[in-house]
């Protein structure tokens, strides 16, 4: 496994398309959406390119990038490639540019293959880079030492797995469960699956799979699924899997229109916020969260650090090259400690998250 | 007594085209005034102009007395005059009592909602006019061709109920859906309707209009030639009115007309399409120009259309070079060697977002290919080729077909079908307004092509072209052809013979 | 049953007309056949309420095609709508709390989004697929820049009621989308507006020489349309609970096949909001029933798929394109 997708909140490229297209809109209401830190104590440039701000995790991993430049005092930049590779690797070749290649970047690549055609451009500038999710199976940092810094990723079989088996706590180890799946051929939906498939076998069949469908992220297509469902099976359900939040709530909602939420317990993937409080409200068995202030936080620390001469990043063993992040796992046990402290990031902590090197499964 | 409705000195020119020059024309109520014409002198003009359509370019227009200026259809409605369109305007997805009073739904509004019931009892009403049994809520789809037409008049008649004073209804070729006993019962109720109103009535069958009219206008190349009431009047008079005119010889090159050859092009034989034209049978020969005369209704566009693959024929077979063929489409046609230059030149000669090369190109572009790829050069030479051969008037071969005059885009759907090589060429009415100088352009081209071996099939814009044109003419009239005369170069037959066999 | 009006009589036309009915009829007897749980009456409230925001985004819709237009802006319209009413409700971003009085703000605004449609389509002279097309990413993109790509969630209950609440044991959505199936079917039977989309969609030509305000029929048409999807938006933000960019995700083009699907001809005047009812029933029964047979998800798809297909084939009125020649 190593290829992470973008859809993993439930986004539509279509959908990413239409909200980058509209980012033209928001910059003429005067939002905020290019922000720069006016404060200017290093040479560096930071930087976060991203798909579309649209999502919530996307918008969190632009937040993290912005709160890390604000503690150094670094000019920050947010790019968005909505969702067209060309003009994701356009606006990175223009900042390169424009800095002389003093830039730092931390990138959650629109494709795979983009990964090595901005790896490359920076190295070449003179700049510092980290990716997210999604990169080949091949491009490795420590082969363009220094400047392809990291990789990171996180893992989605273990976090489907934990979360599943927290879903059958719910209701006593023992029952049925439907699942809502993601796009079919995602990277993200498969793994989610197979963790979900683990958890099942582990539970030496006593959990039974009634029915598995996949509703494509889309909310509403989880709740009518989820609708039918309920009329087909009824009471036989115990709990419902959905590899993301966003279909989660889609399905608690036609519970609720049946007057089932609560009763037959939900859980998904992502941490959206509605998820965390369907937790809290007893709604969700639980839910994992990505720290998307991490991730975008810390694409930048790590490669300051090695841009600053903290550390020389030649020297790093590959678990800190190419490592997974540390999912949380949210329920109804630790949503409080969740909120209490959600993504306070220790910028300091370089790898104090990463859970070990990236593993390909293929 | 002033006239109802009075017009003085109306002209309207189109580009290329005088299409009234200084007409003048009145009816007053108690009578129906016949308006008679060839094709293209010019009804059409003067009807689009009471009815808001056009505004003239000079002239002046009166309503029982009191100039008035007509902006729209709404607005001669408003003003009394009605019009029962040549083409039905009735919509099939709306009812007979919607259809009635569409637009002019005020009167039955309640706090915003149509009272159907009263709607339907009002146009009760004006059905009863028109002696249509049929409850006013049936969906006008359903309704026959004639019921629709007499639902188009009761939509005309319900002016009369709605505007206090005496109202100008205008007929447009009414009857040419109707039966013989629908005819008598529109006659009935314009006779009685003539009492408050005045009726303009327009026809090509003119035992009709002398039948109904009191007083007869006829109409040639923009002008009224002759007023006169219907009872001085008989059919024959009436044709050479219409006609008038002696041929010009030169204008049409008649001197290179070529003499046909006796190879078959095209066999046509017992074509029929259910309702449109029956049992067509004619040779077309090698280097012949065939004109087909007819008046609208004839059949003769449908026909044309048929031969082109742009419409499907019920019946008959065709033959070409001995071989029966089916032209079922029109890329059937062009694969035949079949070219077509329809009337409505902007929707279906030419690419307008197109260059005038690319559109020369369009038929044959695989000449123009080579491994899938256009060559530009190639296309461009054989553009320039044309360009100068036809004198069309372009700036260069890229410039946008659009920007063209009317002589030089068709001068551009002829290059196309010279550079496709066909062998027949349908020409519906191929100088429909474009200037006289390219019109005789347009002439000699015809004449360089036949001599070259071409078939041409012209359906001519005035019966002047066909005769001029042609070497020999089919009339159709309802459908069939009526009869057929040879047109050799110093032989043609006169336009009152021919008239006589189209009305 | 009442989808005979605007229906001809005649023909292959009649029997096309009574089609989509047939098909849903056939659809509940075969999935009945399998589940007998199908037409439990619990079911068929979970089907109507499945079908509740559906059945309201295609009445406007449904004039729209029926005027030989379309309207590619359903998504972004119900975004603005629906993240707009969820700001203005008791919610976590705004410390807002206007209740019910922010459904009314929220439907004008989408009717404002309507007439942006419509102004644009009929000044600008550029076909409808285009403009919608622009105003529908707009939309989305307004409904980003409003939460900064946040969720917004709701926490005013009575809000949510209009979701949830029941009424005689009926969720109000489904009341509420039959009384916007009901306001439709009014404007579109009773009212000179919905007159003059049938002449328009059928023969603009004519519809013009009768003296009908084509472009202003056009304009209004559009904004009513902009009201039912904000309606819509409303229907979905009670139904999730929340307000997001993506909430509107694949609606368009659920609606779209819900109203092709109905048999109202995509060349305009020929159709009906009653047909659009039957679309709508058609679409969900077929994906709720698929759900019930245990169909494989990549056959649902596949099914659907053919679906629209059948639909737009049999709404061509061939015959009606000869005679308009």
């Amino acid at each position: 496994m190593s290829k992470f997708d973008w859809q993993k909140s439930g986004v539509s490229r279509r959908a990413l398309l239409k909200g980058a297209a509209g980012l033209g809109a928001a910059g003429a209401l005067g939002l905020p959406f290019a922000r720069q830190a006016r404060a200017e104590e290093t040479t560096w440039t930071l930087a976060n390119s991203m798909r579309s701000l649209a999502n919530p995790y996307h918008a969190a991993f632009a937040k993290g990038g912005e709160e890390f430049a604000k503690s150094i005092g670094a000019k920050y930049e947010q790019l968005v490639t909505e969702g067209n590779s060309q003009k994701g690797m356009s606006d990175i070749r223009a900042l390169l540019q424009r800095t002389g290649g003093k830039l730092i970047l931390n990138v959650d690549p629109n494709d795979s293959p983009d990964a090595r055609v901005i790896v490359e451009e920076v190295q070449k500038a003179g700049g510092y880079v980290v990716t997210q999710w999604n990169k080949p199976d091949d491009l490795h940092p420590w082969d363009h030492n220094p400047s392809y810094v990291a990789h990171m990723s996180f893992d989605g079989v273990p976090a489907a797995k934990t979360i599943a088996e927290a879903l059958f706590k719910s209701f006593g180890g023992e029952g049925g469960i439907v699942a809502i799946g993601g796009i079919l051929s995602n990277v993200p939906a498969i793994e989610r699956k197979l963790g979900l498939d683990q958890a099942i076998e582990a539970s030496g069949g006593k959990v039974k799979l009634l029915d598995f469908q996949p509703a494509d992220w889309n909310e509403q297509k989880a709740f009518e699924i989820m609708q039918a469902w309920i009329t087909r099976f009824g009471d036989e359900i115990k709990g419902v899997f959905a590899a993301n939040d966003g279909m989660g709530v889609g399905a608690l909602e036609a519970l609720r229109q049946n007057g089932l939420a609560g009763k037959v317990q939900v859980v998904g993937l992502d941490g959206i916020e509605a998820a965390v409080a369907a937790v809290e409200a007893g709604e969700f068995a639980g839910t994992v969260a990505w720290d998307p202030m991490w991730t975008g936080g810390m694409g930048l620390a790590i490669p300051y650090a090695v841009a600053t001469g903290k550390i020389d990043i030649a020297k790093e063993p590959k678990e800190h090259r190419e490592f997974y992040g540390t999912a949380i796992i949210v329920t109804k046990d630790t949503v409080a400690g969740y909120r209490a402290n959600p993504g306070k990031v220790d910028f300091n902590d370089l790898w104090g998250k990463a859970t070990g090197q990236i593993q390909y499964r293929s | 007594m002033l006239p109802a409705l009075e017009m003085k000195g109306i002209s309207k020119s189109f580009p290329g085209v005088k299409a009234l020059d200084s007409v003048s024309f009145s009816a007053a109520t108690g009578e129906v005034v016949g308006l008679i014409g060839e094709n293209g002198a010019g009804k059409s003009t003067l009807l689009k102009i009471l009815n808001g359509v056009y505004k003239p370019d000079a002239g002046s227009i009166a309503i029982d007395g009191r100039n008035v200026e007509i902006r729209s259809a709404r607005d001669a409605f408003n003003k009394g005059i009605a019009m029962v369109f040549q083409e039905q305007s009735v919509i099939s997805s709306l009812t007979i009592a919607e259809n009635i009073f569409l637009g002019r739904e005020e009167e039955f509004l309640r706090f915003g909602l149509i009272s159907k019931a009263r709607m339907n009892e009002a146009a009760a009403q004006e059905l009863e006019k028109v002696r249509l049994k049929i409850h006013p809520g049936t969906l006008a789809a359903d309704l026959s061709f004639s019921d629709r037409q007499m639902v188009e008049i009761a939509k005309a008649l319900s002016l009369d109920t709605r505007i206090k004073r005496d109202v100008t209804i205008l007929l447009d070729e009414p009857t040419s859906v109707l039966e013989k006993k629908e005819v008598a019962m529109l006659f009935d109720i314009v006779r009685e309707l003539k009492q408050r109103a005045s009726i303009v009535f327009i026809s090509h069958r003119l035992d009709e209009v002398l039948e109904i009219c009191d007083r007869i206008y006829v109409m040639r190349d923009g002008r009224v030639v002759h007023e006169s009431p219907a009872a001085n009047a008989d059919v024959h008079t009436l044709h050479q009115q219409m006609v008038g005119r002696q041929l010009q010889h030169e204008y049409y090159r008649e001197e290179k007309q070529a003499q046909p050859s006796a190879t078959i092009a095209l066999k046509v034989d017992k074509l029929s399409k259910a309702g449109i034209f029956q049992d067509v049978s004619f040779d077309l020969h090698q280097g012949e120009v065939l004109g087909i005369a007819g008046v609208i209704g004839s059949g003769r566009e449908a026909l044309a259309r048929c031969l082109a693959g742009y419409e499907k024929v019920d019946g008959g077979t065709l033959h070409m070079g001995g071989k029966a063929v089916r032209l079922a489409t029109a890329h059937d046609a062009v694969g035949r060697g079949i070219g077509f230059v329809p009337s409505e030149r902007k929707v279906e000669g030419l690419i307008t977002p197109f260059t005038v090369a690319e559109n020369m190109t369009l038929a044959c572009l695989s000449k123009f290919t080579s491994g899938g790829i256009i060559s530009g050069a190639k296309e461009s030479a054989i553009a320039k080729d044309w360009i100068a051969k036809l004198g069309i008037k372009t700036p260069s071969t890229k410039t946008m077909v659009v920007s063209l005059s009317g002589g030089n885009q068709q001068k551009v759907v002829l290059a196309k079908w010279r550079i496709a090589g066909v062998k027949i060429l349908i020409l519906d009415h191929p100088t429909r307004g474009i200037d006289v100088g390219a019109k005789e352009d347009v002439y000699s081209l015809v004449r360089e092509m036949t001599a070259q071996g071409l078939a041409v099939i012209l359906l001519g814009d005035t019966l002047d072209e066909v005769i001029g044109l042609s070497s020999r003419i089919l009339v159709m009239k309802d459908g069939v052809v009526n009869a057929s005369f040879n047109a050799p170069a110093g032989g043609k037959p006169a336009q009152l013979e021919i008239i006589q066999h189209m009305m | 049953m009442a989808l005979a009006v605007r229906t001809s009589k005649a023909g292959f036309a009649k029997w096309r007309a009574w089609a989509p009915l047939a098909v849903l009829a056939g659809l509940c007897i075969l999935v009945s056949l399998f589940n007998s749980n199908f037409l439990t009456v619990s079911n068929s409230l979970r089907l109507l309420n499945t079908a509740a925001i559906p059945l309201v985004l295609s009445m406007g819709a449904t004039f729209i095609i029926l005027m030989g237009s379309i309207d590619l802006s359903v998504e972004g319209v119900i975004a603005v709508t629906a993240v707009t009413v969820s700001l203005l409700v008791a919610n976590d971003l705004t410390g807002y709390d206007y209740g019910l009085w922010a459904v009314p703000v929220a439907i004008i605004a989408g009717g404002l989004l309507g007439l942006l449609n419509g102004v644009l389509h009929v000044r600008l002279k550029t076909p409808s697929f285009m403009t919608t097309l622009g105003v529908g990413f707009a939309g989305v993109g307004i409904a980003t820049a409003m939460l900064g790509g946040q969720t917004v969630r709701i926490s005013d209950q009575t809000f949510r009621a209009l979701s949830l609440g029941r009424v005689g044991g009926v969720p109000m959505a489904i009341w509420i989308a039959l009384s916007a199936v009901i306001v439709a079917y009014i404007i579109q039977e009773r009212t000179r507006i919905g007159r003059w989309v049938y002449a328009i969609g059928t023969d603009e030509t004519t519809a013009r020489q009768a003296g009908i305000p084509i472009e202003r029929t056009r304009i209004l048409i559009f904004s009513l349309a902009g009201l039912f999807y904000g309606l819509g938006g409303v229907l979905s933000a009670a139904q999730f609970g929340q307000g997001h960019a993506l909430i509107s995700q694949g609606r368009l083009f659920t609606t779209v096949t819900a109203v092709v699907v109905g048999g109202t001809s995509l060349s305009g005047g020929v159709g009906s909001v009653l047909n659009s009812v039957v679309g709508v029933l058609i679409v969900v029964v077929l994906a709720n029933g698929m759900v019930l047979m245990g169909v494989e998800p990549y056959i649902q798809q596949g099914v659907q798929g053919l679906l629209i297909i059948v639909a737009v084939a049999l709404s061509l009125d061939r015959s009606r394109l000869d005679v308009v020649k």
